[in-house]
């Protein structure tokens, strides 16, 4: 259809933005950091899906997962929700044209534990945890599920505007065709994956996302992972393994689920397989509990006893409480978590801006130099390498869509 | 957004007042004006039940559902108020549309099962290289600012279906009216909702006197001439017996639908259907035809 490229009148990349530098990679393609020009006004991270195959000559059709974060980024507006500037269609390419954001949570928690393991301040924790709600309350209410939160995925400008990134899982829950269960095996990064996934639901819900909520609560407050299981991987059956060793993690803490709480629980796909899990470790029969855990931490990590401002407290525990419920259906929902005592026992809103009185300072986000040429074609593999991601120990988890 | 029409790109960016929709038209005709004079085209809504026609075909060998064939007439809709369609090959962009459509409905199939399917039904038209559809892909998404989330009726006939205890059988009738309305300017002219409350008003009107489509206009011209002249509350005296046709009606008037919205939607239907009668598949495939060979944009 030669008569139908006549795109010259289109935007074209080059033409509204400098590439800075490199932010990071992943299964999907790379993020850039730009400079915008001839009228495009400040900075930008740029996404630029890879072609579905390696060395592509011609187009190979846009793949799914693609079209789905293209559709939501140009519907979704909330401030905390990361804006998506404009989508370009160049060259084979695709390029999301994302608001910049200088830091995320993973970083943040990162600085943290490097200078020596130094508490996030409570107020900090309490304005990030309201606005990070308040973004998923928008997606939500919008049938959108996110699916993928982490705190690689939350971003936080340097006005402390907490913005819920990458759509890249994220699905509408309105009418779906098929079960939200096929096309895609695999979702949300292990150390954040609610239960009910774990124990192979296919019915999942909003509530997938709550949890991800508290376990990034939890890792606010102690600066580690609160679940940090072992992935297991697929086989090549192309069957989902039982995720046993990050159900452990979950168990280890907060105990086995019970069919008097959750009663749906012995429909799980994977029931059985929890009684598999209690036999011989010491660590399941007897888990350490939430309640200690938290009150530990908080000792730990010297929040005072009171005043609200500066301890999460035992609101605090009770929000977290309410997030890591192992039923779904009695799991907080964002509206319900955002009127949680734990936002008001301060007598005043959260601060809008995150790092109101922290006295915080925290490192911009780094930007490496080594490819700068968005628009080349070769795409030298996927891992972050040489970059901070690295040096977490966090390799991006996410497996390829099924 | 999905739940919420209001803030949709739906409504921002493709909602078009008639008038608008007449100015890009007749920009696109004086841009074309030779290809006009060279290549005459039926009514536009012949040719879109021609094109409907040929994208079932494609859906059915897939058992593919309606939603993402409504989606792929949305978008074949939006993109020919962008581009000229004789400087198109309308086979191609309808088989990428179906395509970009069924993997935004959830539903997604193979671009090489897509393109060996349309090579089967329009094999003169369709090339078999795969990257062809990919590349029309790129400019059916650009034409329409990656704004893909269509809000069909479907939703809102469900829910009416409920409120005004539908039978089956009018639920079907309903059901087929949004699915003819695609061929219309209709979606591109008033939200969904407003789509379905016509659908079902005519279905519950019409069901009882299945009569001929002209005998069948009277008659819904004359219900909703109650609807505007019944302040709320009141009822339309001329409808006596027919008590769910009462209740919509009321229901119509007391809310904040604009009756001259509905009344303008049955006028385009009803129209539709008269038009329909000359359809014939033969002279819309030659004249299609004409131009994608002439100006070679099947190669």
């Amino acid at each position: 259809m030669s008569s139908l490229t006549s795109g010259s009148s289109r935007k074209r990349i080059y033409g509204c933005y400098t590439v800075i530098g490199f932010i990071s990679s992943g299964t999907y393609g790379r993020v850039y950091k730009a400079q915008g020009k001839n009228g495009q006004v400040g900075q930008f991270a740029i996404k630029k899906f890879k072609p579905d195959k390696e060395g592509e000559i011609g187009y190979t059709g846009i793949s799914q997962s693609a079209i789905r974060e293209m559709a939501l980024c140009t519907e979704l507006t909330h401030p905390n929700v990361v804006h998506t500037v404009e989508i370009i269609l160049e060259d084979k390419c695709i390029y999301i044209v994302f608001e910049y954001a200088e830091h995320d949570l993973l970083q943040i928690v990162h600085h943290h534990t490097q200078s020596n393991r130094h508490a996030i301040p409570a107020r900090t924790i309490k304005s990030i945890m309201y606005q990070l709600l308040q973004g998923l309350l928008y997606l939500h209410r919008n049938w959108v599920m996110h699916r993928d939160l982490k705190p690689a995925n939350i971003m936080v400008t340097s006005n402390g505007e907490v913005k819920i990134g990458d759509l890249g899982l994220a699905r509408l829950f309105s009418k779906p065709l098929n079960t939200l269960f096929t096309g895609d095996k695999v979702v949300v990064t292990i150390w954040y994956r609610a239960p009910e996934l774990l124990l192979g639901s296919r019915h999942y819900t909003p509530a997938v996302d709550l949890w991800a909520v508290g376990c990034i609560f939890a890792e606010l407050l102690s600066l580690r992972p609160i679940f940090k299981g072992e992935e297991a991987k697929m086989d090549n059956k192309k069957s989902v393994p039982f995720q046993r060793n990050q159900m452990q993690k979950i168990v280890e803490i907060i105990g086995l689920p019970q069919k008097e709480n959750w009663p749906l629980l012995t429909s799980m796909p994977e029931y059985s397989q929890l009684s598999s899990l209690s036999s011989g470790i010491h660590r399941v029969s007897t888990p350490q509990g939430l309640e200690k855990w938290y009150w530990q931490t908080l000792q730990q990590f010297k929040y005072p006893s009171s005043p609200p401002s500066m301890t999460p407290g035992s609101d605090g525990l009770s929000l977290l409480r309410g997030l890591l419920d192992y039923d779904p259906t009695k799991r907080l929902t964002a509206e319900q978590a955002l009127k949680h005592q734990y936002f008001l026992s301060d007598g005043e809103k959260p601060a809008e801006d995150c790092f109101e009185g922290s006295g915080m300072e925290y490192p911009l986000r780094r930007v490496s130099q080594e490819d700068n040429d968005i628009r080349s074609s070769s795409l030298p593999g996927t891992k972050r390498s040489g970059l901070p991601d690295d040096s977490f120990g966090r390799p991006a988890k996410r497996l390829k869509e099924g | 957004m999905a739940a919420n029409y209001w803030e949709s790109s739906q409504r921002k960016f493709w909602t078009f007042s008639k008038r608008d929709l007449t100015d890009l038209r007749r920009a696109q005709e004086v841009e074309n004006s030779q290809l006009y004079s060279q290549y005459p085209l039926p009514d536009r809504r012949l040719t879109n039940i021609y094109f409907q026609m040929q994208l079932t075909k494609l859906a059915k060998r897939m058992s593919t559902r309606q939603q993402a064939v409504a989606t792929a007439q949305v978008y074949i809709r939006r993109f020919y108020t962008r581009r000229e369609i004789r400087t198109t090959n309308p086979y191609l962009v309808l088989s990428t549309a179906f395509y970009l459509a069924c993997k935004m409905e959830e539903c997604p199939q193979h671009i090489r099962i897509v393109v060996g399917e349309a090579r089967q039904f329009w094999p003169d038209a369709v090339s078999s290289e795969v990257s062809k559809l990919g590349e029309c892909e790129f400019h059916l998404i650009s034409e329409m600012n990656s704004q893909l989330i269509i809000h069909h009726p479907y939703r809102t006939l469900t829910e009416l279906q409920t409120l005004f205890s539908l039978t089956s059988e009018e639920i079907s009738l309903a059901w087929s009216i949004i699915n003819d309305h695609y061929l219309t300017d209709l979606p591109l002219l008033y939200p969904p909702h407003i789509i379905a409350i016509t659908a079902v008003f005519l279905a519950v009107v019409l069901k009882p006197t299945t009569q001929t489509t002209k005998a069948q206009s009277h008659n819904l011209q004359a219900a909703l001439q109650v609807a505007i002249n019944t302040p709320s509350g009141t009822s339309g005296g001329a409808l006596t017996g027919q008590n769910k046709v009462q209740k919509l009606l009321n229901w119509i008037a007391e809310g904040s639908v604009a009756i001259e919205a509905l009344v303008d939607c049955t006028q385009e239907l009803i129209s539709l259907y008269e038009v329909w009668e000359s359809y014939n598949e033969k002279v819309c495939k030659e004249q299609v035809m004409r131009f994608v060979k002439g100006r070679g944009l099947d190669k």
